[in-house]
Order: C-alpha cells, then structure tokens, then sequence
C-alpha cells in the first residue's frame, strides 16, 4: 500500500537572501522583487524530488501552481492537487492547504520554505502528521529542516521504509528586529519529523557570551588582523566573531550582515550580492571571512546568503578563511555548507582550517 | 538514593589491587620521612622496561603521564608546530594550549571519529611535534596503526608521541618500535589496568630525539606508590584478570545499551562513548548517585563517556539509564498534550 505524502511549496521563501533583506515576511517580499530576486524554492524541492528514491510508494498530494503542483510535474509521479491559490500566495494558503491535507489523509507532509512557512505549517498541523521540511528560507534556525534538500529526500525514503518519528523545534526570529541586527529568537511549536538524526539542522544555540568566548574572538580578532594583507578586499560575514575581527580593525560591523574592508578601511556595508560583485570590479584580489552561525555549523548557506554562489566562486575555496572558537567547534559535528549549488558545495566540502585562537588552527570537516 | 555515589567518570578499574599490593604500600608508609631510594627507581624502571619489552635505557618514571605529556610539549614545542587530536585526553589539548607557539588540532567528526592520515601527512610539511591518544579518549577508538605510525615518523623533523594510557585493553601497542625510531616516544600509565589510579604511576618510552628533554628529569615517586608499583609487576597475573574482566562486562555493557537503542561507540578501552538525546543526563544520573563524564566541552550535545565499573555498578547505570528515559519521554508527551 502506498503512502500518502503532500507538499506544500512557499514560493516566495529564500527571495530575500540574495539581495540582502534578511526574510520574506509581509511586505518585504515586494521590496525582494524590486531588487531584482529570484525564486530559489523551485531548485530546492527540484532537487529533493529528483532524489527521492521511493517514488513508487507515495501517492503525493500537492499544493496548486507554484505552490507545489508545477514542480511534480516534471516527474513521473501520479498527484492529486488540493485545493486553490489566488495569484498571490499567502501564509494563509499554506495553512489552509496543509490542514485539507492532513483532513484528506496525508501521512506526511514535505514543506519547503524557512521558518516562517515552519510556522504556518505547525499552526496548521500541530503533531498529527510527520513533516520533511525542505530548507529554503533567508533564515532557518528551526531543528526542524533536514540540513539540505538532498538530505530531505533520505528522510522521505526513511519515512516510506518505517522509521519512527521523533519532535523537532520551530524557532522564529522577529524578522524587524533582525533587519536592525538583533537576533530575537523563540521556541513557537515543535514538529514531528522521521528519525534520522544525522540529517537534522541542529537548532541554533545561542552565541556564547562567557569572558572566554570573548577573550578567544580577540585572539583570533588579533591573529586575523596581524595576518591581513593591505592589498586585499575582504568580505566579513556575519556573527560575533567578525564583529571583533571588526572591533580589531577599528571599523563598525553590521551584526548579521556583509562588510567589507580594504587596506584597514570600510568599503562596504550592509552588502548584498550585487554590491559584492561591485567591489569585485574595483578590487582584483578578495577572501571571505565567516564564521559558522550559532549551533549549525553552517558557513555558507544560512544567515549570509548574500555570499551566492557566484560570489563563492570569484573568490575561491583557497580564499575562505574560516574563523570560531574552540568551544564553539567542539560543539559542532563538523562545518555544512548548504548554497544551492551542489557542485559548488561539493567542492567545498573536506577539511578545512578554523583559526580557533592566536596561532592556533582546528581541521575541521566540511559537509554538504 | 546510593549512599555512595557510583563512580563511571574516571576511567579507573573497579577492583582493587591484591593484597600484597596493598601491603606493600603500606610498608612504603613506613618510610614517609625518606625520599624514595634510587635503587627502588632503578628497580621499577627495569621492571617496566622488561614488561614493556624494551631497553631500560629508553623508560623514564613520572607520578602521572599527563606530566611527562606536559613535559614534552614544554620542551619540544619551541620552533615546531605542535599537532593534536580533537576530542583528546583534557590535560594534553590544555598543555599544547598552553605552550605551543602554533597548534593545529585535527578534528575527529562523529559519528565515526576516524582521524583522516592523508589530512595529518599534509601538516608534516615543516617540523612538528605530533601527539595521538591510541586508543583515544573519549571515543575509545584505536586512530593509529603501525603502518600510519610508520609514515608519520618517515620525517626526521617529526616527534610523535603515542599516548598509550589504555594499552592494556586495546592490546596496541608501538613501544617495540622505539630503540630504532628516534623520533617516536610513548607514553603509559599504571593508573588503569594495574588498580593503581591513586598511586600516579606514569612513564614514557621515549626515543633518542627525546633524550635531551629527560636527561635532567628526575622525579621521585611517593614511597607507597613505588613499592606497590613494584609488587604489582610482580603479580602480573591479576592485570590480565583486571582486563579480561573489564572488557567482558564492557562488551555487556554496549550490547544492553545497543538492544535499548542508545547509540555507543565500540570501545578498545575501559569506557564507552554514550549519545543520548536525553538533555542533562549527566545531572540526571547524578540525582541518581551515578557519575558520568560529561563531553559537552568537547563534543556536540549529547555525549558522555561511561566508565565500566563492577557489574553490580553498570547495572545500577543501565537501570538508572532506562528510568530516566521512561521519565523522559513521560514527560514530553505530556508536553505535547499540554501544547495540543
């Protein structure tokens, strides 16, 4: 007997990313548009389809149009379309969709979207029906996304073979207070999910604060610093780690966002993709510094996916430096990196080095 | 509630040593108004060597081999990259913190924990001192074979020195090799496999390139330690027991944990990495008067090292371990009740 599965499709999830709005909620998804955004939603659930290897036993009811039903389509897979969407799309739909299908018998539900759409999704559903949520948004911090679309469809294929289930977090974030740089995060709901821990987004922790976290941001501050070349452009991610790279140098950092320095000065602040492709021009030689973002152990695909693939790739895996504490490391099961460009993300994965205090360096794993 | 509470944090045997042990450390109590005698050093030094089936020459005494650790890494860290594991033995990750002028930690990743050679053969590049824990602690995994040993001391500008603390239970061992590679030291404890935690009995076998680092260091062992130590290589018979003991009730031990469906690492040593999903575990079990190790400094959430105690004290843990997962779960379907 098949399994009934549904999927639900927040198209406008991730639009922000790339031209630096940090989320998609309200009316900020039209100020995505006008800066030029592209849909990402539509690679993602794309790519956790085409891997899904237990076709054969689901039966998938999908959301109308661009909610879901266009991207099936493309597969050799028999759906059946549940219910209907004006032009725009709202959290609203989502909800609506998602409890038409748990009421139709759906048996779990794959979500692609960021934790808002999680948000929806669990004010829809709340614990009756398992979920697969496929990560697409600008800011994922729920324990509840599978840590890229590729490793949603093994948990599709886990579910379809009869591993239990198990509760997972939904985290939000006020999306006004990230836009001025303060991360205010809180428990909304918990999801249940197939159990397949190492497939999980560890939910993000908060930043540590002790006096030896901080005395080790200003070793590696120190060390990064006095390793500096004046003839370079360097993009500093986001997080506290950078913000004392910054401190060192002397320049203000924007907390979640892109700055960029050259020669001891800021020439950049706040960037998105397009302003970093700007400076591209005027500066030949670049590095990225970043560090992984609270207990994910992502460094590029979450939180500053300003840094797009393209801009990846100009700069290049040798001009990466990865900086964190020790503490933080050894919290982590290795580093991820998640940017929507499988190849590219398969050419950063292996071993990297993480400047963990002054002199000191941690080979750290990287997986996609 | 335990009157006293159970001890699996430590890593020590849960037998005490035989009574001529015992008595023998007494007779040292006699003599606590005197330094121990250099003879008694030189006869526990020999004593060592011929158990560990190397030359006399090559064995240097210490009360603890974190000491000697700390030691090597003052003295051979100056102009070398100092080169460790991640998670490691604590007292060895603070003294490279402490000394080392530049440290390169290689991460061992869960959940398989492999230490990636061609990774560490990449570092060799300029001259390093290189510190593995074989078996390591707190995985219990045996990370270097002698093959890997043999490539890794091929450059002459790389010490190595193998932590082998745990030697008697893994049956791996590179002590053999050290009177022709100058470069390789080991490192070993009598605080494990002899019952001797509280005697601080440690030393190295160290190569010829170390020979400058121990050519002044002397230490005096404590009488009591000394004259247990000795009587204990005497008696070799009760170690094998020690261990062949310690490995069936830890082999036990992993079996019941894996039929629960905790997830445990196979071990080569005296204790077991645990990942529960139970938050607070280690306060849990000590409300319970059961200690553990807690991991979460050095490893993701979730991780704690396991001691095997006596069988009477790991079913003490197992039991303790299944009501605090059935009060677990209890309690968060209530949760979930209460949310819905």
């Amino acid at each position: 007997m098949k399994n009934i599965v549904g999927l639900i499709v927040n198209p406008v999830a991730g639009m922000g990313g790339s031209v630096g709005l940090k989320g998609t909620d309200g009316e900020t998804y039209k100020k995505a548009l006008e800066l030029g955004a592209q849909p990402v939603t539509p690679r993602r659930t794309n790519d956790c389809l085409s891997r899904i290897e237990s076709k054969d036993d689901i039966t998938l009811f999908v959301a109308p149009g661009k909610m879901g039903e266009e991207y099936v389509e493309a597969f050799d897979m028999l759906f059946t379309v549940i219910g209907a969407v004006g032009e725009e799309t709202s959290a609203e739909d989502t909800k609506r969709i998602a409890a038409e299908m748990v009421n139709r018998g759906v048996e779990l539900l794959i979500f692609a979207g960021g934790d808002g759409t999680a948000r929806d999704i669990y004010d829809a559903i709340d614990s009756k029906v398992p979920v697969v949520a496929v990560p697409s948004g600008v800011k994922i911090f729920s324990s509840v996304f599978a840590v890229s679309a590729r490793a949603a469809a093994e948990m599709v294929d886990a579910f379809v073979e009869g591993t239990d289930v198990t509760e997972e977090e939904v985290l939000d974030i006020d999306e006004e207070a990230f836009r001025e740089d303060r991360l205010a995060s809180r428990l909304y709901g918990y999801l249940l999910v197939p159990n397949v821990r190492r497939f999980l987004q560890p939910g993000k922790a908060a930043s540590n604060v002790s006096v030896s976290s901080i005395e080790s941001k200003k070793e590696i501050a120190a060390y990064v610093v006095e390793e500096m070349d004046q003839e370079t452009l360097y993009l500093l991610g986001p997080g506290t780690t950078l913000e004392a790279i910054a401190a060192e140098m002397e320049v203000p950092k924007t907390l979640l966002g892109i700055d960029a320095v050259f020669g001891g000065e800021l020439v950049g602040t706040d960037l998105n993709e397009k302003g970093i492709l700007g400076l591209f021009e005027r500066y030949g030689k670049r590095k990225i510094i970043v560090t992984p973002i609270g207990g994910n152990g992502f460094i590029f695909g979450r939180g500053s996916k300003q840094f797009t693939p393209e801009v990846i790739e100009r700069v290049g895996r040798e001009n990466i430096v990865v900086v964190g504490t020790r503490d933080k490391l050894n919290r982590l099961d290795c580093l991820r990196v998640d940017t929507g460009d499988f190849e590219l993300d398969e050419l950063l994965c292996g071993y990297m080095e993480v400047t963990v205090g002054y002199k000191e360096g941690m080979m750290v794993k990287v997986r996609c | 509630m335990l009157k006293e509470p159970i001890k699996l944090n430590m890593n020590e045997v849960p037998y005490p040593p035989p009574q001529e042990v015992i008595e023998a450390a007494q007779k040292g109590l006699a003599k606590l108004n005197r330094y121990a005698d250099p003879e008694d050093l030189g006869r526990l030094r020999g004593l060592l060597a011929g158990y560990s089936g190397v030359l006399e020459e090559h064995v240097v005494l210490s009360p603890g081999s974190d000491i000697l650790l700390r030691e090597v890494i003052h003295t051979f860290s100056k102009g070398r990259k100092v080169i460790i594991v991640s998670p490691s033995f604590f007292p060895t990750v603070q003294a490279a913190k402490q000394f080392a002028t530049k440290l390169v930690s290689l991460r061992l990743s869960p959940p398989e924990f492999d230490l990636d050679l061609d990774l560490l053969m990449d570092e060799l590049k300029e001259a390093c001192l290189v510190i593995v824990d074989n078996p390591n602690n707190p995985t219990g995994k045996i990370l270097l074979h002698r093959q890997a040993v043999e490539a890794i001391i091929e450059s002459t500008d790389t010490l190595l020195v193998v932590d082998e603390a745990y030697y008697e239970f893994s049956g791996v061992t590179f002590a053999d090799m050290v009177h022709d590679r100058p470069n390789l030291a080991v490192t070993r404890t009598m605080d494990k496999a002899f019952s001797l935690a509280g005697a601080r009995i440690g030393y190295i076998i160290a190569g010829e390139a170390f020979g400058d680092a121990f050519s002044s260091f002397y230490a005096f062992l404590p009488q009591p330690s000394l004259y247990a130590a000795i009587e204990a290589l005497n008696h070799p018979d009760y170690v094998r027991r020690n261990v062949q003991r310690v490995v069936e009730e830890r082999e036990r031990v992993w079996r019941i944990l894996n039929e629960l469906a905790v997830h445990v690492c196979q071990s080569t040593t005296n204790f077991l990495l645990v990942k529960t999903e139970i938050p607070d575990i280690v306060k849990r079990l000590r409300d319970i008067g059961i200690l553990v190790l807690d991991l979460s400094n050095q490893l993701p959430s979730g991780f704690v090292r396991v001691s095997i105690g006596t069988g009477e004290e790991n079913n003490a843990f197992i039991a303790g371990y299944i009501k605090i997962r059935e009060a677990y779960l209890n309690g968060t379907q209530m949760n979930v009740g209460l949310r819905g």
